[in-house]
């Protein structure tokens, strides 16, 4: 069969107005069916014609996916929130500045208009050669094309590489593990939460996916715990050009301090690996010091310990430890424009 | 002559059907019973098609038909105004073909009733390959064992001289393999310099050498570029009474229609050719693109209009781009930065077809740029599997100078003088001699050269000297660094026609051939005429972009030419114009035609005076030169015909421009950055540019602004990100869209950008006027990449573009540790 | 040559553009395949084929696919072509209209999902009455904006649509509101100044 990457393959239209009709849908469909959000990711899906559901879920009229409300100090963000919303919210600027500045960097302003928070964080690796339909293990295949010798994997993993070294590419997701979030999941048998870390999963559990979203499973909301409100907030994302593209490394951090110490921290960093990386480690090493340069370079020497290079990414490592280190130190907010 | 038009800002005729959206360009043309087609595109980098069936896909409802590369009309010879015949390259670039030699070719095209059925058609069709041997990497073909991208090798071969009388033959394709000596280079991350077809010295190399206080010997690669137009080149055709109606894309109305029938075996007078707005071409879509006789040959077939959409992937494999060159330069400096002498090696990426003129352009702006007084070039252009090269804004300009710039720059710290003074040392000026000399032992030479004064004005204004002391000095992770560089570029051609009737009805109706696509050069050159006729410009209509509605031979709207070529036209059609309107004052109200005047709308004399309105009326009851009934015998034929059309409607002015020219046009401007770099994380953002042009008179200052700095952020995209990525095990593109192959966005752009022009004219053309469109893109990407190397010293990056990953890999190593020579990472 | 017009171009500018394009005029809109391929029917809840939608403040009815966008609606069902693609990939904003006001790009937006909502493109700025120009759009002719402008009215449509939302803003701050917008001529600078002006049109 040739090959043509452009006309998107009819399929069915469904625009369900509540969530249990868009799950019984997705139930009834199955590996049919096509959950629709913002839609910026799967357009690609379906106009490079590797995605040909026979039946596409809208969530777009379900009211309660949208909008952002106060929840015990904390927030409930509905997952088809718009970025733009989600940037413009007053609750979200006063106490959690952290994700207004994650999702304020995503893409373009129009891709944020349209590009939901819940779509954001579930979408699908940027890998090349895994988006240019190549068939490797994540599309089923059995092979990886972005690890070896000849391959040019700039953009891959340098940690947990396990058979596929392709990244996580969301920068409101390391954001929400900083935020100590908490994914609110739906699906045929009710509902579920997990914490934002354990949302994304990695090649060892399931190669072909980002999420742990299941079958007939949608992401309904986002919570976010009083607990980070109000914290020093760091968030940095290093790209190529100022718009549009993804990360190359981002790094979030929320801190406490107690008095001139640290108390409590949360840092993730992203496109590192297939899931945002939380830096537990370092989280720990920093707890009871002060926030200076000293500190800063051990937590940054900490966060790149067992970094595993590819041919042309080895940036990523003196990359990663300084904006941890940046993170650490509390240079301010340089989120670049 | 005190300027009213020339060198003010106005509002272009086409600017509110752009800004309404009522502007058309080819996909927005709609005919009843419009067809659509798609295209099957490679999958392999180098194969044979062995086996195609189509049947399936042609059982389908709504498919109406497919064409194959058998279909296509062989290429065409070529015979030139002087009689010589030149022999079609049979092994050139195809519309379609059985033998991709890149993937992405188009390979067949179907034709249905919508896209999506035409989509769904292209699935159902089986085709074989039989995978043929590929390279993607220039230099690696010309290592020992290094593989071929054609059949017959990887190079063109020089065309044997024709004998007199004879056709001239194509180049034929060779095969060249460097030793295991040269090879060693390589792996030292030097570019080895082998045997080349093309060389070229002039003056005392060795001399040079051993006069210098400073010899370097360095290798800086290019990356390639597509042009990414942001139309894609879409075409649209139909045949109506035997004509064939084309709608496309192109850079040069006129000159699209000798393309387009020399590709389909038609006579010119049966291709009508309509372009009124061009959404970009950059050098892609100089004569228009040979991809735009699918549709005209579907639509024969089938006997409806056919619409061919190129979608944007299609458009990255057929759209072409600039070639990368690697280039190796030995240079040699006297103590107060002059150059003594230049040995240039380039190797150039051809792509698998036509051979480009970048290669030998590299040498011949180096020359022109730096005057060593002693120069030796040498170069390849290597064949690979990666889409056709086409002249991009400064073809080989761009490259030449950039290999060059950085070396410059280095010497400039090594030997402790300023950039701006090493540049203005070794500055060309006045009837600047350049490039070899020619059997006859002659060089070639500029017409004009003001590029001190270019760089004296811009570092004034940029406050060079008193910027440059912050170079290189860190403030916490922060550092900014200065860079000034100059660029140069042929800018302007001659002999083409200006046309126009001045009516009864008071008004002039100019002919404009140029294409528009967005230099506005279409409306900005006939601006002379109305000047020097003293037309206002209300009462001035023009007509462009349509090959039916009697258009004069022009240029391309390339090579800055047109600038300079057509401001000559039309001076040259005005004042044939002035002299047939003082012959009918003279004869209308006697004396001499030497005693009237043309101006304030009336030509005026001693005798009286007519209306410009009324020598109209005269013009046409006197007929014969007055009102185009006789025609000057120079004019092309193109223009003959266009201008027979349009007899007997009042005062015609039409000539060919025969003005004298003495030298070789070319512009020439001096950029200067100021970046800031974050050492931390490897970005850095351009706080600040000025361009200064050396482009002769001014005519439309704010086109002439857009062009500058448009032209100089393209050439910053070179530096900052824009390039191309293969995987060299499949040959197989990785960067197809734009979030891979990153173009620049408008927060890549400097913070603050200024431009200013010298408005110097050059003397040898009338209007004064030299084009402007490719010397800024040398100029915007050298003074980057000079920047840079002033705020974090040298050996950082050999190669451009520059990125994070680069600079931030090279900072913690303490040296560069991208590969250097590796093509399209 | 087919220009199916809105209601609201003016009957002289209409044949202005029939006779600007030079080629055959006809009234008549060209055909699309009325059924899916199979000739089956929709699933049962699926959303229906005829949609309508409110354009530049007219309500047009369309027979839309499930699968096509708005851009691909705007452009071959509505006949306004002022809308383009450039990329049809959510890059380069070529595509953008303004839905309820917000910019967005048509290529990425199911037009079945623009259903009750307000859409406005290139064609819709200027005064329907009076063909005056919007401020945007006269700021760019009074400062020469854009080049070869295909990339015009995805930054007028950008640039509107934000200037609602930031109507002083600075010059960085427009270039932001603007970002997801790309030029190839690489205009910028021009196209800045001419937004700027347009947006001190808009303050009046």
């Amino acid at each position: 069969m040739a090959v043509i990457r452009d006309v998107i393959a009819p399929f069915e239209l469904f625009q369900p107005a509540s969530t249990d009709d868009a799950i019984r849908l997705l139930d009834k469909y199955g590996a049919d069916a096509l959950v629709l959000a913002g839609g910026l990711d799967s357009m690609d899906w379906l106009k490079d014609r590797l995605r040909r559901p026979k039946a596409v879920v809208d969530l777009g009229q379900i009211q309660e996916l949208h909008g952002i409300k106060d929840a015990d100090g904390g927030l409930e963000i509905g997952a088809m929130t718009p970025l733009t919303e989600v940037v413009k919210h007053a609750a979200v600027r006063e106490k959690f500045s952290l994700l207004m500045e994650a999702a304020e960097l995503v893409a373009s302003p129009q891709i944020r208009n349209q590009g939901t928070l819940g779509g954001n964080v579930s979408q699908d690796t940027r890998c090349w050669y895994y988006r240019g339909g190549w068939t490797c293990y994540r599309a089923g295949g059995n092979i990886c094309y972005a690890d070896t010798p000849t391959a040019i994997n700039r953009e891959h993993a340098i940690f947990d590489a396990d058979r596929c070294v392709a990244v996580n590419p969301s920068d409101t997701a390391p954001a929400l593990v900083a935020l100590d979030a908490k994914m609110v999941l739906r699906g045929p048998k009710g509902e579920r939460i997990v914490n934002a870390e354990d949302y994304w999963i990695g090649p060892g559990i399931d190669i072909t996916r980002m999420t742990i979203l299941q079958p007939g499973e949608i992401l309904r909301a986002i919570r976010i715990p009083a607990t980070m409100a109000g914290a020093q907030f760091y968030f940095e994302k290093v790209r190529d050009r100022q718009v549009w593209d993804f990360p190359l490394v981002n790094v979030a951090a929320a801190i406490k301090t107690d008095g001139d110490k640290i108390g409590a921290a949360r840092l993730a960093v992203n496109a590192v690996a297939a899931t945002p990386r939380r830096l537990k480690q370092v989280e720990t090493a920093i707890i009871g010091r002060p926030r200076n340069e000293e500190t800063a370079k051990m937590a940054g020497d900490l966060a790149v310990q067992g970094a595993q290079t590819l041919r042309h990414n080895g940036y990523k490592v003196p990359l990663v430890r300084n904006l941890v280190r940046r993170a650490v130190r509390g240079v301010p907010s340089g989120a670049t424009t | 002559m005190t300027n009213k038009l020339i060198g003010q800002n106005y509002t272009t005729p086409d600017l509110v059907a752009k800004v309404t959206g009522r502007a058309k360009y080819a996909e927005d043309f709609r005919v009843d019973g419009m067809l659509f087609c798609k295209l099957l595109l490679s999958p392999m980098p180098h194969a044979r098609v062995r086996r195609i069936d189509a049947s399936k896909a042609l059982k389908m409802p709504g498919v109406k038909g497919i064409l194959t590369a058998d279909e296509l009309p062989p290429p065409a010879d070529v015979v030139t105004d002087l009689g010589q015949t030149i022999k079609a390259n049979t092994r050139g670039e195809k519309a379609l073909t059985s033998e991709p030699a890149y993937q992405g070719e188009p390979v067949l095209a179907v034709a249905a009733v919508d896209e999506l059925t035409a989509a769904e058609a292209i699935e159902r069709i089986e085709i074989d390959w039989e995978p043929l041997p590929f390279e993607v990497d220039p230099v690696k073909s010309l290592l020992p064992g290094g593989a071929n991208a054609r059949l017959e090798g990887n190079i063109w071969g020089k065309p044997k001289p024709p004998s007199p009388g004879q056709p001239v033959s194509p180049p034929a394709i060779e095969d060249l393999k460097w030793t295991d000596a040269e090879a060693a280079e390589y792996a030292q991350g030097r570019l080895p310099m082998g045997k080349t077809p093309d060389e070229w010295s002039y003056g005392n190399l060795d001399a040079g050498f051993k006069d210098a206080a400073l010899v370097l010997d360095e290798t800086f690669v290019t990356p390639n570029t597509s042009h990414q137009t942001l139309e894609p080149r879409t075409a649209m055709a139909y045949w109506q009474n035997g004509k064939l109606y084309m709608h496309c894309s192109t850079q040069s109305v006129v000159q699209t229609v000798g393309s387009v029938s020399r590709w389909l075996h038609l006579d010119p007078k049966d291709v009508v050719l309509i372009s009124e707005y061009t959404g970009g071409g950059f050098g892609s879509k100089a004569t228009g693109t040979i991809t735009s006789v699918i549709p005209a040959l579907l639509s024969k077939k089938l006997s409806a209009p056919v619409m061919m959409r190129i979608d944007r992937e299609t458009e990255h494999y057929i759209g072409g781009a600039r070639p990368a060159v690697h280039g190796r330069l030995k240079v040699g400096f006297a103590k107060d930065g002059r150059i003594t002498a230049l040995d240039m090696f380039v190797v150039n990426e051809n792509g698998p077809y036509e051979p480009v003129g970048d290669t030998g352009m590299t040498g011949r702006m180096v020359s022109l740029l730096f005057q060593p007084p002693a120069m030796r070039w040498r170069g390849v252009s290597v064949l690979t599997n990666t889409p056709p090269r086409r002249a991009q804004s400064q073809p080989g300009g761009m490259q030449g100078i950039t290999v060059m710039e950085p070396i410059l720059a280095k010497a400039a710290r090594k030997l402790g003088v300023d950039q701006v003074a090493i540049h203005r040392v070794n500055a060309p000026e006045g009837k600047a001699k350049f490039g070899p000399a020619n059997a006859r032992g002659d060089r070639a030479y500029a017409t004009s050269a003001f590029v001190k004064e270019a760089l004296d004005r811009g570092a004034e204004q940029f406050r060079w000297h008193e910027r440059k002391a912050q170079g290189g000095k860190r403030q916490g992770p922060k550092v900014r660094g200065y860079g000034v560089a100059t660029s140069a570029f042929v800018a302007g051609s001659t002999g083409y026609d200006g046309l126009f009737v001045i009516k009864p009805d008071g008004r002039m109706y100019i002919q404009s051939g140029i294409g528009n696509l967005g230099t506005e050069s279409m409306s900005d050159c006939q601006r002379v005429a109305a000047e020097m006729i003293g037309m206002p410009w209300e009462k001035v209509e023009l007509t462009w972009g349509h090959t039916g509605k009697n258009l004069p031979w022009s240029c391309v709207s390339g090579g800055s030419q047109t600038t300079h070529a057509h401001t000559r036209a039309a001076h040259a059609a005005a004042t044939y114009a002035i002299g047939k309107l003082r012959e009918i004052a003279a004869k209308a109200h006697g004396g001499k035609p030497e005693q009237y005047t043309v101006a304030n709308e009336r030509v005026s004399g001693p005798g009286g005076s007519l209306t410009l309105a009324q020598a109209a009326q005269k013009a046409i009851e006197y007929g014969g030169s007055f009102d185009g009934h006789e025609l000057p015998d120079d004019i092309n034929a193109f223009t003959k015909a266009s201008a027979a059309a349009l007899a007997g409607q009042g005062l015609m002015g039409v000539a060919r421009d025969n003005y004298k020219h003495d030298g070789s046009t070319h512009s020439f401007v001096a950029g200067f950055a100021e970046v800031e770099v974050d050492v931390e994380t490897g970005q850095y953002h351009i706080v600040d540019y000025l361009a200064v042009a050396d482009v002769g008179t001014v005519i439309h200052p704010h086109a002439l602004g857009g062009q500058v700095l448009g032209r100089s952020m393209l050439g910053i995209g070179h530096a900052i990100g824009q390039h191309w990525v293969y995987d060299q095990r499949y040959g197989v593109a990785l960067a197809r869209r734009f979030h891979h192959n990153k173009p620049p966005t408008i927060l890549d752009a400097p913070r603050t950008m200024a431009w200013d022009a010298l408005n110097l004219p050059d003397p040898e053309t009338p209007v004064g006027a030299r084009g402007i469109g490719e010397p800024p893109v040398a100029a915007g990407c050298c003074a980057v990449l000079n920047a840079l190397a002033d705020a974090l010293g040298d050996d950082v990056f050999r190669r451009a573009p520059v990125m994070a990953g680069t600079l931030l890999a090279a900072l913690d190593a303490g040296h560069p540790v991208q590969e250097p020579l590796t093509a399209h990472i | 040559m087919t220009e199916i017009s809105p209601a609201h171009v003016s009957r002289r500018n209409f044949i202005k553009g029939v006779v600007a394009a030079g080629a055959v005029a006809s009234s008549s809109a060209y055909l699309f395949r009325s059924t899916t391929l199979h000739g089956q029917p929709s699933a049962a809840g699926a959303v229906e084929r005829l949609l309508t939608l409110n354009v530049n403040g007219q309500n047009r009815r369309v027979d839309v696919m499930p699968q096509d966008t708005l851009a691909w609606t705007l452009r071959y069902k509505l006949g306004l072509t002022g809308t383009k693609l450039g990329c049809d990939r959510a890059e380069c904003g070529a595509c953008t209209v303004l839905i309820d006001d917000v910019p967005h790009y048509s290529c990425s937006v199911l037009a079945h999902r623009t259903r009750g909502k307000k859409i406005t493109t290139i064609e819709g700025l200027a005064d329907p009455a009076t063909g005056k120009l919007s401020a945007v759009q006269q700021g760019v002719v009074d400062e020469q904006g854009f080049q070869c402008a295909f990339c015009m009215p995805g930054f007028v449509m950008a640039a509107t649509g934000y200037l609602k939302t930031n109507p002083n803003p600075t010059r960085q701050e427009l270039a932001h509101g603007v970002s997801g917008n790309l030029c190839r001529c690489q205009d910028y600078d021009k196209i800045l100044t001419a937004l700027m002006r347009g947006a001190e049109l808009m303050r009046g």
